[in-house]
């Protein structure tokens, strides 16, 4: 199937400073696309360019199969880096001004994208009286209008409280239930971790990996074990086979095998007659943190 | 381009500023002329001396003579819609609506050209106050001489050029610098003196009318001063039938400019980051 958005060697520099650095990936239909990264990494400037802000110095990107144009951004819906709105103008009239430029939605959508963003009450109101939650919100809105097929989100959480990060989290979701192509830009790798089925990660301006979620973190088995005798089950776990490396946390030790090697019953069964009973045997996925931190710790 | 009129019109039809300056504009223009017809009445109402200054002057604000006085008396104040125009397009950088309605879907031409749809719509709201304000002054001061309405109609479109060119050095302004308080005291800075000083200095220590290529007096040459100025003396004569004949040239020369301050920005905006 054609990919949603293909990024080719894209290049940035601003000054001496190399933003991007021959970065490509693909997002395939219907995903949710996270691209991670430390401040400064180059996510924004990344979205900045497939959304025509800012020009590449090098490569290209095509969305929907043709290179982006005004016709393949009035498809998409995107929130970049800050809610921009006319101070002046209430959250109705700004987005009349959204659905006149990209010709999506229409008066009864405007109305609906208030409500799933819980502005209608304050739909008249000016956007300058709104609190920083609220313009989140409201950009958040604009980009539902007129229901596109392909969503962007730079730091879609931005300014909310845990509550509306939550509700907005479950909009993601819902969204991407609908089949919603989402590409979204963060740095809370919590959030990201709990919506995203695919990941980039950028490292000052490099793409260092990208792929699915799940194919991205498991390049590892991760297998946690404990017993009420720790000292006899630190000796036990030396005698046996197969794992890389080990880590003690207390009680807790981590065995690290290459994925798709840990077998828990082999392990158990090993334990048990060398008269060590297990109170605890899991096997764990690597957190998007400890991945991030390894891919991005010098 | 109706599309873009239609988008701007939202963003301007609830602009406080916008009003605000058409009423002020709307009470400028009639104020100056007032001004200067009230000096013209106390000059021309003793009975002798009057006369005679009547035979000099003859009445600068009836038909047809109103559309040439008004738009020059008017035209003074062209810094008032400078500062909307400024306003105009530095909010859009203080809003950041520049890079959103790129993102929804604007081409990056379609931004500018919405741009120069707000400069003529401004400068369409001025030539419309200016001629108003001729046609009252012309109706009320004399109106026997209503019958002439049609003579020297030429200044309307001459008021709209310099208007347009001028409004465009003052979006140019605030195209590039960004900032509105710094555009418009650079703006004001030329336009008031800079420009004003060198043209003089030219003109009276070298001896050199180089002046007229300047930016805003390419523009200004549009409309010369009142015709009673001829009146007072040959040299006057000759120096405002120069002024006369040197009009088709500074209407090129001004459309030449002012193609190149919209050319400048089309390229500008069509390769710089946002």
């Amino acid at each position: 199937m054609q990919p949603v958005l293909s990024i080719q060697g894209i290049s940035k520099k601003y000054g001496s400073i190399q933003a991007l650095n021959n970065v490509s990936f693909d997002v395939p239909q219907g995903c949710v696309f996270g691209i991670l990264g430390p401040n400064g990494s180059g996510k924004t400037t990344m979205l900045s360019i497939i959304l025509d802000i800012l020009q590449a110095n090098s490569g290209n990107y095509a969305w929907f199969g043709k290179p982006g144009s005004p016709e393949t951004r009035k498809q998409i819906g995107s929130l970049l880096e800050t809610p921009n709105f006319y101070h002046y103008l209430s959250a109705v009239d700004n987005l009349n001004i959204t659905k006149a430029i990209s010709g999506r939605g229409d008066a009864a959508d405007i109305d609906r994208v208030l409500e799933i963003v819980k502005l209608s009450a304050r739909k008249k109101s000016k956007f300058k009286t709104y609190s920083l939650g609220m313009k989140q919100r409201l950009a958040i809105g604009a980009a539902l209008l007129g229901n596109p097929e392909v969503l962007v989100f730079d730091e879609p959480t931005n300014g909310l409280d845990p509550v509306g990060i939550a509700e907005i989290r479950e909009l993601i979701k819902q969204l991407a239930r609908e089949g919603k192509t989402i590409i979204m830009a963060s740095h809370l790798l919590d959030e990201v971790e709990k919506v995203c089925t695919h990941v980039a990660i950028l490292k000052k301006g490099t793409l260092l990996t990208a792929g699915k979620v799940d194919e991205v973190l498991a390049n590892e088995d991760i297998v946690e074990v404990s017993a009420t005798d720790t000292a006899k089950l630190k000796l036990v776990l030396e005698g046996f086979k197969g794992y890389s490396h080990v880590k003690q946390d207390g009680k807790l030790f981590e065995l690290y095998f290459p994925l798709g090697t840990a077998r828990m019953e082999d392990l158990n069964r090993y334990c048990f007659e060398q008269g060590i009973i297990l109170n605890q045997l899991l096997l764990k996925k690597k957190s998007l943190e400890t991945k991030f931190f390894e891919l991005t710790n010098d | 381009m109706l599309s873009l009129i239609k988008i701007e019109w939202l963003k301007i039809k609830k602009y406080p500023a916008f009003w605000w300056m058409l009423g002020i504009v709307a009470l400028t223009y009639p104020s100056i002329n007032l001004m200067f017809l009230k000096v013209y009445e106390d000059i021309t109402k003793g009975k002798e001396t009057g006369a005679i200054a009547k035979m000099f002057l003859g009445n600068p604000y009836a038909f047809p003579e109103t559309w040439h006085t008004v738009a020059f008396f008017s035209s003074f104040f062209i810094v008032l819609p400078a500062i909307l125009v400024i306003m105009l397009v530095t909010n859009e950088y203080n809003y950041r609506t520049h890079r959103q309605n790129i993102i929804d879907g604007w081409d990056r031409k379609e931004f500018i050209t919405s741009k120069l749809c707000d400069v003529l719509i401004v400068t369409a709201i001025i030539t419309l106050s200016y001629s108003i304000v001729a046609i009252g002054y012309g109706s009320y001061t004399d109106s026997k001489n209503f019958y002439r309405w049609s003579e020297q109609l030429q200044y309307i479109p001459l008021f709209f050029l310099q208007t347009f060119a001028q409004l465009s050095i003052a979006f140019l302004l605030g195209y590039l610098i960004k900032k509105a308080f710094i555009a418009l005291g650079i703006f004001l800075f030329h336009y008031l003196i800079l420009e004003n000083i060198a043209v003089s200095w030219f003109k009276y220590q070298v001896k050199n009318d180089i002046g007229k290529f300047f930016p805003f007096e390419v523009s200004d040459r549009l409309i010369p001063v009142p015709a009673f100025i001829g009146n007072f003396g040959q040299d006057m004569k000759a120096g405002y039938q120069k002024a006369l004949d040197a009009i088709p040239m500074h209407v090129g020369l001004t459309l030449a400019i002012t193609a190149i301050i919209w050319i400048i920005c089309y390229r500008v905006h069509s390769k710089r980051d946002l």
